[in-house]
């Protein structure tokens, strides 16, 4: 289970940075009618935790490797091989968005423009989404060679994606409390509809997910090949009780989120339990997802020899 | 390892092995020998020796008995130096690469040890070294080559079944078999291997048995 744990971080992190940055995008693009200033004050602290967490990410992808010195010959194959791809775009994904982060943070350029280079980094994320989905769909890799990998590696990337941005939402505003701040209405409102959007999207990620699992595992028992029944038999035997508890941890954070927000919106204060729920929520969730990639990788089992 | 591309001008357009299962024993001096030439560590075989085995009982219906109706046979393996290499295609540095003679190649100054080769191969050829933080494969003996000498592997084959040369040669001679079972589909790489199936070899894909030795392979 530990062996990828490189892997794992890599991809959960990217994919929950490149998610993170989208649901920023939408929650600009739906606020397009409120006040900038408020939007950005409440969201551009989640923008900027996105460039030391990513950083992290491809740290840790180094680790993966035998001779990590020499990791930028990844770069070498782009005309064929996907993980060249993947690398690629993870760069490109890091450095347009690190640049609008700091055009963002020195206010440089119209606010025009910067929009334009969110706007790219998200196009670019969501390429580097899809090509760590072709790294996996290898032909000798029955349990990855299948459509369940892309659909899952995106619903991982918006629900980990939309789950931190509202975690961060509630902490900035908290510690923005506990320094005094003044309250201030319009802030909290606009947390508030961001909460309820993200709470939608991740009932929509979780629904996605628990259709895909049946019918992936279906797909991969009817398979036939001795990789493919070996594959599902570690999911569901040798590691059957980390599959149940990924399941009952995502359930939970989404299901958290779900019921303190429809108890509390009714009666909205700033009491501190609305800041606990978004980020319980995000800790369960992440480390369902985190159990999940786990499982992901442990479920390899190649075709021949 | 010892450049030899130099010292070993192109022969052959592609080479290719050829083993004549029906007369494999599975006795693994091929893989001790290829072991033993190239120095390798416990846990990295270029070459393996695949059982493969099943069966069970049949029953005789006039006669109200069972009879057993077991098989086993052995597939020697190391890397087939495919025309449609995996390895080659998902790499992401070019490290690996078609060489002299058609032999798939790792140059280990430029591998990054990613590990993303072991993924993809169905054969199992690209095996890592910790020690070295790069993938090690099987070169097909290209200094043995030069030198006019047979393989170690096929040097060492005390049944004289396991063989190489042209595979356009061992292919007009031979057959072009290599679908049986627990090797993947050929369609896959295209590997440059012939085998003669043993009697009761199994097609890939369509097999009964299991691989009996799944921690030597």
């Amino acid at each position: 289970m530990l062996s990828e744990l490189p892997l794992v971080i890599f991809t959960i992190i990217a994919q929950m940075s490149v998610g993170s940055f989208v649901v920023l995008g939408l929650i600009h693009l739906f606020g397009a009618r409120t006040d900038r200033d408020v939007i950005d004050k409440v969201s551009d602290p989640a923008l900027y935790a996105i460039g030391p967490i990513l950083a992290l990410g491809l740290l840790a992808s180094m680790m993966h490797l035998g001779t990590p010195i020499r990791a930028i010959n990844a770069l070498r194959h782009l005309d064929s091989s996907w993980l060249s791809r993947e690398i690629l775009f993870g760069l490109l994904f890091a450095a347009i968005g690190g640049a609008f982060a700091f055009t963002q943070w020195f206010k440089w350029f119209t606010p025009r423009l910067r929009q334009a280079l969110a706007g790219l980094a998200a196009v670019i994320g969501l390429a580097l989404i899809w090509s760590m989905t072709m790294v996996y769909l290898l032909p000798t890799v029955p349990a990855w060679d299948s459509w369940a990998t892309p659909v899952r590696f995106f619903a991982t990337t918006f629900l980990l994606g939309s789950l931190a941005v509202g975690a961060a939402l509630v902490i900035t505003a908290d510690v923005r409390r506990r320094r005094g701040a003044v309250a201030d209405e319009a802030s909290d409102q606009v947390i508030m509809s961001c909460l309820r959007g993200i709470t939608t999207g991740a009932i929509a990620m979780l629904g996605i997910e628990f259709v895909v699992l049946p019918l992936y595992l279906g797909q991969l028992a009817t398979d036939g090949s001795a990789a493919a029944t070996g594959s599902v038999k570690t999911l569901a035997t040798t590691y059957d009780a980390y599959a149940v508890t990924q399941l009952v941890l995502v359930f939970l954070g989404v299901a958290l989120l779900g019921v303190f927000l429809s108890r509390l919106a009714k009666r909205f204060s700033t009491a501190r339990v609305l800041a606990i729920a978004p980020v319980a929520a995000f800790v369960l969730v992440f480390t369902g997802e985190i159990i999940g990639r786990m499982l992901f990788y442990a479920t390899y089992a190649r075709v021949g020899l | 390892m010892t450049d030899v591309t130099k010292a070993n001008p192109t022969k052959y357009k592609q080479l290719g092995f050829y083993l004549d299962q029906t007369g494999c024993t599975g006795c693994k001096a091929c893989q001790i020998a290829c072991k033993d030439k190239n120095d390798l560590p416990v846990g990295i075989s270029w070459r393996r020796v695949a059982e493969y085995s099943g069966g069970g009982w049949s029953q005789d219906e006039s006669e109200g008995t069972f009879k057993p109706n077991i098989f086993t046979y052995y597939t020697s393996v190391a890397c087939n130096h495919c025309q449609d290499p995996i390895c080659i295609r998902v790499c992401p540095t070019q490290a690996m690469h078609k060489s002299n003679n058609g032999i798939v190649g790792i140059d280990p100054t430029v591998c990054i040890g990613c590990r993303y080769c072991e993924w993809a191969c169905p054969y199992g050829a690209p095996q890592f070294s910790a020690d070295k933080g790069v993938m090690t494969k099987c070169n097909f003996c290209q200094d043995f080559l030069a030198e006019g000498r047979d393989p170690a592997c096929v040097a060492a084959c005390p049944s004289r079944v396991l063989h190489f040369g042209e595979i356009d040669d061992l292919r007009k001679k031979h057959g072009d078999t290599a679908d049986i079972e627990p090797l993947p589909d050929p369609k896959i790489t295209k590997p440059n291997l012939v085998i003669t199936p043993h009697k009761d070899a199994q097609k890939s894909g369509h097999g009964h048995g299991v691989l009996a030795n799944p921690n030597e392979v």
